[in-house]
């Protein structure tokens, strides 16, 4: 492990433990909101961003698959789904605590909760499609073509749905209303979070990618 | 100790935790790639 290496991983562990300083004591808490509920934003976006992000490397890693067939493109893919799904998964979690906090109950079927929740099925489709293709070239092409489309929902349930009906959920980062904005305390803890989760995305992207690295030339050894 | 601090310690063991758990996992995997 290179010096540098090993200092941005240890980097990611300073850096998020004052993430989780600043985000519980350092900020106050928000206005407009139940108790100390909006603390739980810090790690809830961040973590709805790195979903996103990792459906769309998934996307790019089979597009590249389908154009050069290169095995390490079809991983990539489905390091990155993993990856997406595992993030979505928290977002979900942490928005069900949100609402518990705000609205009373875990879950309402607010357009946010259904559509994530329809957004997990369909990358949770993507494993099972991927376990029931025995042939690695065939599961590969079919894979690849199924995350493309699975990727073009993405900007449709997590942005258009939602925006469309009516929802409960706020809007505190991209709405055009300047009071109901979150102020410059709050935005750099979001900021700082989200760039600590990207970083903790790209980490287990690369462990991931090597994993599969190795088992394919296991593969190739035995065959 | 307030509440919000007990949530910020038990968070912040999580992330030691699961900090230690990936590092770990990553050394192994350079072991394996050598």
């Amino acid at each position: 492990m290179s010096r540098l290496g090993t200092f941005l991983k240890l980097g990611i562990l300073v850096w998020m433990l004052v993430v989780i300083w600043a985000a519980f004591l350092w900020v106050p808490s928000a206005e407009g909101f139940k108790g100390e509920s909006s603390r739980i934003v810090f790690f809830h976006v961040p973590t709805a961003w790195v979903a996103t992000l990792a459906f769309l490397v998934s996307c790019v890693a089979s597009i590249m698959y389908l154009w050069r067939r290169e095995p390490r493109d079809d991983h990539r893919a489905a390091v990155s789904a993993g990856l997406g799904l595992l993030f979505a998964v928290l977002a979900t979690v942490t928005g069900a605590i949100f609402a518990k906090i705000m609205w009373g109950a875990y879950w309402n079927w607010d357009p946010r909760q259904t559509s994530i929740t329809i957004l997990l099925l369909i990358y949770a489709a993507y494993f099972a499609l991927r376990g029931a293709v025995p042939d690695e070239e065939k599961r590969a092409s079919l894979a690849a073509v199924y995350s493309i489309l699975a990727f073009v929902t993405v900007p449709f349930l997590m942005f258009v749905v939602p925006r469309i009906y009516f929802s409960l959920h706020p809007d505190v980062v991209t709405n055009a209303d300047p009071d109901n904005r979150l102020d410059s305390a709050h935005a750099i803890v979001l900021l700082a979070s989200s760039l600590g989760f990207t970083w903790l995305y790209i980490w287990l992207y690369t462990i991931g990618s090597r994993i599969n690295g190795i088992r394919h030339r296991r593969r190739q050894e035995v065959l | 100790m307030s509440d919000l601090m007990g949530i910020m310690v038990v968070t912040m063991i999580i992330w030691i935790g699961l900090f230690a758990y990936v590092y770990r996992l990553d050394r192994k995997v350079g072991r394996l790639e050598d």
